[in-house]
């Protein structure tokens, strides 16, 4: 039974137990790598527009989605028992609670939150305006991957390092980053990776890292890359930092760092144990070599972070997280971070909590790689 | 035509100020005042997210390339931007706009409340607001706040839409971003004319147009001889069933800017094909200022004879296009709409029949004084 079955099946459970009627999640279209697609969770699939499931207590379970002519290609995957296409989201749904019995003031809902305010009203509308939202149903339903998706996880990984691996063969200084952006995202689209929240940029010192843009690659530029493809659904991220020259010791030293950082991360990150003490663990490293004051932005985001569309959790990893870690979850984990003598570093890999701790989806961890001149 | 939003907006926005100089904001901002002045408001805030920031790009030359962002234009003093991201990434967002005050706006109450205050005047105080009904609760729920019963809010998208012509220079970058869907949508046909699967000929196109500085790209399909139309999905057919039209769409945004065409590769010169093409004729004969929207899809659907119209073009054979890939003005059956100069339109036209297949064509113009101009055509059906 496919992860979409299984948590259809667990959605029908929740309802039995919290005397509801049914389940309206809808997603407004977008797939951020940041947030859980609730839509795609139960029905496995991600429709091009604004879209909603309903499940009701029996299990029966319809998917809507926009624009009407997407239907019949999401039909053929939808994991739900069947499919609407519209081009009015909140009249389709109106029309579905009707089909299915429900009175909207009994069911729960997922991810109202998230749509343009307007829509979330015409919604609430539809259900009567007295719904319970539980935007956090869905996460936790999702928040440990299954097979399948581990199995998605490693094959985006792979393309991430294949894409990575291009990146180092055809980068040259006279490049222009979107260039050089271009060759990676489509390098990547072409071995299957469906969307790319890909951050690439270079500077002779580094900020952090942005979107490409026109800049003209140099000798000694320091390049950073967050390559991010989604395959089936399942986002993974590497974070690299390339140098277009030999690097210098000082930047090898300050590298280390960052892979020191990484490695005591990992090895923290055994289930149960807090976000909070995992982040504690990366940042005593770089504290440790006297960069304490530099473990906050802008010097640095995060320690990493959930990776959608399945489920963002254990969502950031910062000092200040309550989160513990479960086995089975996947997430990124990165201490990147500005240094004062070089700029911006980045060391990430995607992983996987087991019982000896997060294990890297990746191939090879990250290095201080350098391109030849 | 609806698309796949990407998770993040990968290209190159960096504001160019050779291109799209601070004056010419100023004489946008410039627009802004006089509104402000007719309706009696102190500011306007603006708001834009990732899928849909026409407005936001319009005034402040800045693209939302994840989340949201947020102008805040006092009729007095300067403005503000509030972003949607990290106080880590406010550096790169202030190249990409002439607004030099740029702040994250994950604080809300520090970066929106002290700028609130600045606002002078007994209460209650009346302030414009454009994009609001894309933004998500919660920040709507905290925007009103902050504002209590001293400010009152009023929509000015309606009075905005009005006052924003497409000027000299949008229009030059709009003729750029035509050049460079035509150069894609050339690079759409070539493969598969070739022998390639049509993701892998998709795929050249998006390649093609990145390379050459494209800031986004979406394409759609047909997997089904033009019947319906997919996005990327990632089989890649080695080779291209040749039995099977090629139909495909693209759209490229260059310099902000988007600019969309359908593509075509046939066996044969196919009815649903001409009657596609008849009904784009009709539509370009009688676009001109002050036809009605509601005329031109009659006219267009008239040469569609016993077919119906294409299901993904969503019952309109067109809309303007800019900064956003719908800049509102559909040409459907119900439209009151009518046309004026200077606009820009992207004409839509295309037939599915069951068993003849489908076929969809497209054309991009601007409304003249006196009729229309041809931006650009899709390229003549590619028959084998």
């Amino acid at each position: 039974m496919g992860a979409p079955k299984v948590r259809l099946e667990a959605t029908v459970r929740y309802l039995e137990t919290e005397a509801l009627n049914g389940l309206v999640a809808v997603n407004y279209g977008h797939n951020s790598f940041l947030e859980s697609h609730a839509v795609f969770v139960l029905a496995g699939v991600r429709p091009i527009g604004e879209s909603a499931v309903v499940v009701d207590r029996s299990g029966a379970s319809t998917l809507i989605v926009t624009p009407a002519w997407d239907a019949d290609r999401v039909a053929a995957v939808s994991q739900t028992s069947r499919t609407v296409g519209t081009d009015d989201l909140p009249a389709a749904l109106t029309s579905v609670l009707a089909a299915h019995g429900l009175d909207g003031r009994k069911t729960v809902t997922v991810g109202l939150a998230t749509l343009a305010h307007s829509l979330a009203g015409r919604i609430e509308s539809a259900l009567g305006g007295n719904s319970h939202a539980n935007d956090l149903l869905i996460r936790q339903l999702a928040r440990i991957r299954s097979f399948e998706e581990i199995a998605a996880a490693e094959t985006a990984t792979a393309i991430a390092e294949r894409g990575y691996a291009h990146m180092l063969a055809c980068v040259r200084p006279g490049m222009r980053e979107y260039e050089l952006a271009a060759e990676l995202y489509c390098a990547m689209k072409g071995l299957g990776a469906e969307d790319n929240f890909l951050l690439l940029s270079a500077s002779q010192h580094n900020l952090a890292v942005r979107a490409a843009g026109s800049r003209v690659l140099d000798e000694g530029d320091v390049i950073l890359s967050e390559i991010t493809p989604c395959y089936q659904g399942q986002f993974a991220q590497l974070c690299r930092t390339t140098v277009i020259a030999k690097p210098t010791s000082v930047m090898q030293d300050k590298y280390a760092l960052l892979q020191a950082a990484m490695r005591a991360g990992q090895q923290a990150a055994v289930p149960g144990a807090a976000v909070r003490d995992v982040t504690a663990a990366m940042d005593a490293c770089f504290r440790a070599a006297g960069y304490g004051d530099y473990c906050r932005p802008p010097y640095m985001r995060v320690r990493g972070h959930g990776l959608g569309i399945t489920s963002d959790l254990p969502g950031d990893l910062t000092a200040d997280s309550d989160a513990r870690l479960e086995k089975g979850m996947v997430f990124v984990m990165h201490p990147n971070q500005y240094i004062p003598e070089t700029g911006y570093l980045m060391c990430g890999e995607p992983v996987v909590i087991t019982d000896a701790g997060a294990k890297a989806l990746s191939a090879r961890a990250a290095n201080l790689d350098s391109v030849a001149v | 035509m609806r698309t796949v939003h990407p998770s993040i907006i990968i290209g190159s926005y960096v504001w160019d100020p050779d291109r799209v100089p601070r004056d010419e904001f100023q004489i946008r901002i410039g627009g802004l005042h006089r509104v402000m002045d007719a309706n009696g408001w102190k500011a306007v805030l603006v708001y834009g997210d990732a899928a849909e920031h026409s407005a936001l790009a319009w005034f402040t030359a800045f693209t939302t390339r994840l989340r949201w962002g947020m102008a805040l234009i006092p009729r007095e003093g300067e403005p503000r931007l509030l972003i949607s991201m990290s106080s880590r990434d406010v550096p790169a967002m202030k190249l990409m706009t002439w607004i030099a005050d740029v702040v994250s706006g994950w604080n809300w109450e520090s970066a929106f409340d002290p700028w609130l205050a600045r606002i002078a005047g007994e209460g209650p105080i009346d302030i414009g607001s454009i994009g609001f009904e894309l933004m998500r609760p919660p920040l709507f729920a905290s925007l009103r706040k902050s504002l209590g019963d001293r400010f009152r809010l009023h929509a000015a998208d309606d009075a905005v839409a009005a006052m924003r012509t497409v000027r000299p220079r949008e229009r030059s970058q709009i003729s750029a971003a035509s050049r460079l869907v035509q150069t894609a949508a050339a690079s759409f046909i070539e493969p598969w004319r070739l022998g390639v699967g049509v993701e892998t000929a998709a795929l050249t196109a998006e390649r093609t147009a990145r390379m050459a500085g494209a800031q986004d790209v979406r394409t759609l399909m047909s997997f089904d001889g033009g019947r319906t139309l997919a996005p990327f999905r990632g089989a890649f057919a080695p080779q291209a069933d040749r039995q099977t039209p090629l139909a495909g769409y693209v759209a490229v945004k260059h310099m902000g800017y988007w600019a969309d065409v359908f593509v075509t590769g046939l066996r044969t010169m196919s009815s649903p094909h001409m009657h596609a093409q008849a009904g784009l004729r009709a539509l370009l004969d009688l676009a001109k200022p002050g036809a009605a929207a509601c005329d031109l899809h009659a006219a267009a659907t008239r040469e569609l004879g016993a077919y119906a119209l294409h299901p993904v073009l969503s019952g309109s054979v067109g809309r303007r296009i800019g900064l956003s890939l719908n800049e509102g003005g559909e040409l459907k059956a119900g439209s009151r709409e009518t046309l004026a100069p200077g606009e820009i339109y992207s004409l839509h036209v295309g037939v599915c029949d069951s068993q003849a297949g489908g076929a969809l064509t497209s054309a991009m113009i601007a409304v003249t004084t006196t009729g229309s101009e041809i931006i650009h055509l899709s390229p003549a059906p590619n028959v084998l």
